[in-house]
């Protein structure tokens, strides 16, 4: 097989779901000298993005979304094995919540999923979160992102208190705060300073991704 | 000589200014979209020059002609006076006020924790208070909730929270707690609407439809169902979350129909099928692209809709929804380019 289709076949071993097909795909890879990472990120990794633009469109639904993940563990484990990294799987740490005074957490819920299956590491801590609360799962974790997500106009200045206790914290340098939900928009975030507004799960993705590339 | 430039607004209500070239690639772009992820065909060259066309009409305010007037109703109505505003009135004064004030052609009464599981715990005094508006006007009014399956996950409902269970690869568990939410679900609507029925309710609205996925879909389309069977002559309005079924089971059906995935042209055959009266649909707001972008967006998706619908199909034409900014106060410029728009290419019957 030419390293074109081996590539093709990790991709589509996530988007079908296939565990046969991944396991193919990787015993091929070695064969076709394509490197183990390269393997993740272009063959598998690119799967586990389609699927994520796929869901944003209605095509593709969550529980699929998230047994397409187990094939993307598997093959970050295999990867890990062949190049002896325990490093792999886990790109960054994420701590995402509901705000504290909201418990709208199906959004919240849907980008923790999608995040997580592109391989960042995901501290959800559920609804209701205090801004004290995002601000020690940080200290905990180590987190380089940090998510929030509200649903009513009257619980959005917590995503506000978010960025002050941050930086109270001597935090706010150290970490990229992503805010989302129904009311929130670009010039929110502008406003209370945070680095990014998410329009829906994919998009939060994609600035993830994006930053640890950059 | 500088290119003339129209006011227009981002989807997040912020001014911009658009040549006439960057407002016909929105434009196309928008319409695009919609072709592209509904499968659906293109809006007509005339129907483009339309949206242009009001899009860039003089005026802050624009309107319909007398004759092409539709019906307008007013979801969660009596909530919106006293908590939005901060107005202290009552549920029955604000239906008066948009019956004699606003023009409003039908409103809803409905609880400003809006949603059948905390309704139902309240529903005889629910139905009173729907009861004494009822007899201070005549416009049709009507009780409204959203099922908002979402209250029914712990810690604040009875079944596991299928929001948390789906990260953690706990599928199966995730799936049932759904099935189990959509009979409690139903149970309840079913609760108030034999409330809102005793006191002679001229609709149950299910509003906000599908918000925690197709599991929150279904049951408005079970209970919607039981309702017109139980109390035929209350009819049942349907209005949606967003433009399509968000997938949170999966493979949940009705009607032999999968309702994951479905978009407004879909959705109205089931609703139809359920036996409803009127269909809200709705098309999200884009907040990053301008308003020309999703107006053009917005109404190759009810066009669709209204070409297959056999029941009234009114839009839902408020803040995030149907091209209208994601904002606190709407601007009326966008507004009524929004109805404008829907109205005339649409051929709308109601907002």
């Amino acid at each position: 097989m030419t390293k074109e289709e081996v590539l093709k076949m990790a991709f589509d071993s996530v988007v079908e779901c296939d565990e046969d097909m991944a396991n193919e795909a990787l015993a091929q890879g070695d064969e076709a000298g394509i490197p183990p990472l390269k393997l993740l990120t272009e063959g598998f990794g690119a799967g586990i993005k389609h699927l994520g633009d796929l869901f944003g469109r209605g095509e593709v639904f969550l529980p699929e979304l998230m047994f397409s993940t187990e094939i993307m563990k598997l093959a970050a484990n295999a990867v890990e094995a062949k190049i002896g990294s325990s490093n792999v799987q886990s790109k960054a740490k994420m701590v995402i919540g509901t705000v504290e005074g909201d418990v709208h957490d199906i959004g919240k819920g849907i980008v923790a999923a999608l995040v997580k299956s592109n391989g960042i590491e995901v501290f959800d801590l559920g609804r209701e979160v205090s801004a004290d609360a995002f601000i020690q799962k940080v200290k905990e974790t180590g987190a380089g992102f940090v998510g929030s997500s509200a649903l009513l106009t009257t619980t959005m200045t917590v995503q506000k208190e978010i960025e002050k206790k941050l930086e109270e914290a001597g935090l706010r340098d150290k970490v990229k705060t992503i805010i989302g939900g129904a009311p929130v928009t670009k010039r929110w975030a502008d406003r209370i300073g945070a680095d990014c507004y998410c329009e829906d799960a994919s998009d939060t993705v994609d600035y993830v991704l994006a930053q640890l590339e950059a | 000589m500088n290119e003339k430039k129209y006011f227009t607004r981002m989807g997040d209500g912020s001014i911009i200014y658009m040549t006439a070239n960057e407002i016909w690639a929105d434009i196309r772009d928008g319409m695009a979209d919609a072709v592209d992820r509904g499968k659906i065909p293109p809006l007509s060259e005339e129907d483009l020059q339309k949206i242009f066309d009001i899009v860039t009409m003089p005026g802050g305010v624009v309107g319909v002609n007398p004759n092409d007037a539709v019906v307008t109703t007013s979801d969660s109505g009596s909530d919106k006076i006293p908590t939005k505003c901060g107005i202290p009135i009552s549920r029955d004064v604000t239906a008066m006020i948009h019956e004699r004030v606003l023009g409003c052609d039908s409103v809803d009464i409905g609880n400003p924790d809006y949603n059948y599981k905390t309704a139902k715990g309240i529903a005889k005094r629910e139905a009173g208070i729907l009861k004494l508006a009822l007899d201070k006007t005549t416009i049709p009014l009507y009780y409204g909730a959203m099922p908002n399956l979402g209250f029914y996950t712990k810690p604040d409902g009875p079944v596991d929270n299928w929001a948390e269970l789906l990260p953690l690869g706990k599928i199966k568990e995730a799936l049932a707690a759904q099935e189990e939410a959509v009979e409690h679900s139903v149970r309840d609507i079913m609760a108030v609407a034999k409330q809102t029925y005793a006191v002679g309710a001229d609709a149950i609205e299910l509003d906000t439809c599908g918000a925690a996925g197709d599991a929150d879909f279904l049951a408005a389309l079970k209970a919607c169902e039981q309702v017109t069977k139980t109390y035929p002559q209350m009819p049942v309005i349907i209005g949606m979350a967003g433009e399509f079924v968000l997938g949170m089971h999966g493979k949940l059906e009705y009607d032999g129909q999968r309702l994951a995935g479905l978009y407004p042209h879909k959705q109205v055959k089931l609703v139809e099928k359920a036996g409803a009266s009127i269909f809200g649909a709705v098309v999200n707001t884009n907040c990053s692209e301008s308003f020309p972008w999703n107006i053009s967006r917005v109404c190759t998706f009810i066009k669709a809709t209204v070409d297959v619908a056999n029941i009234p199909v009114h839009a839902d034409v408020g803040m995030g929804v149907c091209g209208i900014p994601m904002c606190e106060n709407v601007p009326a410029d966008v507004v009524t380019r929004a109805d404008k728009c829907l109205i005339e290419i649409c051929r709308l019957d109601g907002l």
